[in-house]
């Protein structure tokens, strides 16, 4: 058993029962540029929280330093109870990580892989199969335990780094855009296995799918290397004063061009059988004056006003742009 | 109705033993917008290399505006514009020194540049970009600043080899209505993502899983095989109704030949599509709600992704 790497501490008796995390104040910064830039976060139990933001705003920063991969500067930055400014090998040892590219050896075989994180973690052999054996077959990859890893398609790539982070039954579960770019069906499995650990696991996820977005209990916006707005979906939905319509007709999309010469509307586009149609949110024109104006630039079915979507919700988030700090979170 | 503005006949493409795209068959409707749509690694950008005649394809054929690509690939580039996935922009260069240089491959010049220059610039909000270096700008920018260039000498064909992936939801919406006005103005617009519910924003959608084609076919076709169809919602809009209203709107429904559910709150109808009766049947529903408390409407439509879940699933041996 020797050679296989750097064996990380065993855990500790857990630093708290209840998996959470506190930061105040936490930034880092690469050379010149400052990646994050005072992040205030506090996530307290069992959730999927779902790290949302455009690019460039320091979600895969905050992810790794969440992992314990970083050194940081905080005023406060307890995870799982560890100070992440301080020694973090007890933190890593109860910490799943799924980074945004693929971490695992593509020349070994799939339980190879897995046989070294369980090494790593002092799992004996029949634990590893014991916690393994289960995983693998929910995600469909019991087939492939001897195929190397660098022959796998990239959903059972995917699949496997999500395996390979719950291995050690980890109380944080980090998961870097972990489905971007993976076909429909490992998508769902891989968010059932996320969905099913919601209960017991403090579960952070990035990502730029907007029904995984919606699936998360608790959102977090970062924008500029700060959280600007966090809370669950139905929060941040309720904190918008936005109104969204949808105007079914024949012709959608030429309902959406009729409705982009409307003062107050904002965006159109044609989706599906209907026309989107989102109004400015310093306007509130109503139901009945959008059914009206559409119904006279063009031929309409039938108007609605639809759902506010997680779509409409991080645009308004993006348009909003960086808030001063102190007062930005919505939750 | 005019010749297709694609169209590919058994377009193979083996790299060794490995067979990559497998005896596709394709037409693109001019001035469509095409969805092209499967996992990474399920042969799409080698497809749409094939249809531009960046790659030899191992067999089959490639009608491109009527060129055939294989033969004469150089006669396709005018008549089209491209996108690639790590967007075609040279770093160390300003967007302005951008856009001179890629007007320069199609030989615009002087007034005429500015003048077309000028307006593509204000439709893909790139006024502020100018001077800028593409590497310091966001994904989502240099993503619009991308298609801009590809349709700078006004393609009548644009090929988006995943156009939005990595680029935040804002630029994502805009990019969607720009593409739809393109497309209204008569162009072909043959894209790949995978974002699938970015299929609704399409007229077509073709399927692509492990090289071979397993949908190719309208998103409401789609809908229609693929799903359970529309969940429609009626319900009072104010506080507990008066009784009855449950009934009068059953008559309405039973009028048009329609059977609804009791849910907790309300009625629901399911119906396979959406059309003229059915919609002139909700806006009866409506106003004899309105009448009453007020209506409460609403449509659900079948989620793509769960349509193509069911597509694949249908699909596996």
């Amino acid at each position: 058993m020797s050679g296989v790497g750097p064996r990380l501490e065993p855990p500790p008796r857990a630093a708290s029962a209840v998996p959470s995390l506190r930061l105040r104040g936490l930034s880092k910064r690469f050379g010149r540029k400052l990646a994050l830039a005072g992040i205030d976060l506090s996530l307290d139990g069992p959730q999927i929280a779902g790290v949302v933001g455009p690019d460039g705003a320091g979600k895969t920063t905050l992810l790794r330093a969440l992992a314990g991969l970083l050194e940081i500067e905080a005023e406060e930055a307890l995870v799982l109870g560890f100070d992440l400014r301080q020694d973090v090998r007890a933190l890593k040892a109860r910490v799943g990580y799924v980074p945004q590219s693929f971490g695992l050896q593509r020349d070994l075989a799939v339980l190879e892989n897995l046989r070294f994180t369980a090494r790593l973690h002092r799992l004996p052999e029949a634990e590893l199969r014991r916690r393994a054996d289960p995983l693998l077959a929910r995600m469909g990859l019991a087939p492939f335990v001897d195929r190397p890893v660098g022959a796998l398609s990239g959903g059972m790539k995917q699949k496997l780094a999500v395996v390979n982070a719950l291995l050690p039954e980890p109380a944080l579960l980090v998961l870097d855009e972990p489905t971007a770019g993976v076909d429909v069906v490992a998508r769902g499995e891989i968010w059932r296995m996320l969905e099913e650990r919601r209960e017991a696991t403090l579960v952070c996820v990035s990502t730029s799918y907007l029904d995984e977005a919606a699936a998360c209990d608790r959102l977090v916006y970062l924008d500029g290397g700060r959280v600007t707005a966090s809370g669950t979906p139905a929060d941040l939905r309720a904190a918008l004063h936005l109104e969204l319509y949808r105007a079914w007709g024949d012709d959608p999309r030429a309902l959406a061009r009729a409705a982009r010469t409307l003062a107050y509307v904002a965006s159109a586009r044609a989706s599906g059988g209907f026309a989107r149609i989102e109004v400015r949110p310093e306007h509130t024109p109503g139901e009945a004056r959008v059914l009206r104006d559409l119904a006279a630039l063009g031929p309409v079915q039938f108007v609605e006003p639809a759902p506010l979507d997680v779509e409409a919700m991080l645009l308004h988030l993006a348009r909003r742009r960086i808030a001063p700090p102190g007062g930005a979170g919505l939750a | 109705m005019s010749a297709p503005a694609i169209v590919a006949r058994g377009l193979t493409k083996r790299f060794g033993e490995f067979t990559a795209v497998h005896d596709l068959a394709l037409e693109v409707a001019r001035g469509s917008i095409f969805a092209f749509l499967g996992a990474n690694g399920s042969g799409k950008s080698t497809t749409i290399r094939m249809l531009i005649g960046l790659l030899q394809p191992s067999a089959g054929s490639v009608l491109v505006d009527g060129v055939d690509v294989i033969r004469e690939p150089r006669r396709v580039r005018d008549r089209i514009g491209y996108m690639g996935q790590r967007v075609s922009l040279y770093a160390g260069l300003s967007l302005r020194e951008n856009v001179e240089f890629y007007a320069g491959l199609h030989g615009l010049a002087g007034a005429e540049l500015e003048g077309r220059w000028g307006r593509v610039r204000e439709r893909f909000e790139l006024g502020g970009a100018e001077g800028e270096r593409p590497e310091s700008l966001p994904a989502g920018i240099r993503q619009r600043a991308g298609l801009a260039l590809a349709m700078l000498h006004q393609p009548r064909i644009l090929f988006l080899d995943e156009p939005t992936a990595g680029v935040d939801v804002a630029s994502r919406g805009l990019f969607w209505e720009r593409i739809q006005e393109e497309a209204e103005a008569g162009v072909t617009v043959f894209v790949t993502t995978h974002f699938l519910e970015e299929a609704d924003h399409c007229d077509w959608v073709c399927f692509l899983e492990a090289g071979r084609l397993v949908a190719n076919a309208a998103p409401d076709e789609l809908r229609r095989r693929f799903s359970t169809g529309y969940r429609v919602h009626l319900a009072p809009a104010r506080g507990a109704a008066e009784p009855g209203w449950r009934d009068e709107v059953r008559r309405v429904l039973g009028a048009a030949g329609l059977t609804s559910e009791t849910a907790q709150d309300g009625l629901v109808l399911r119906v396979p599509a959406l059309g003229g009766e059915v919609f002139a049947t909700l806006r009866r529903v409506q106003r004899e709600l309105e009448a009453r408390q007020g209506a409460r409407v609403r449509i659900e439509p079948p989620a793509m992704t769960d349509v193509f879940r069911r597509i694949l699933a249908e699909a596996a041996p």
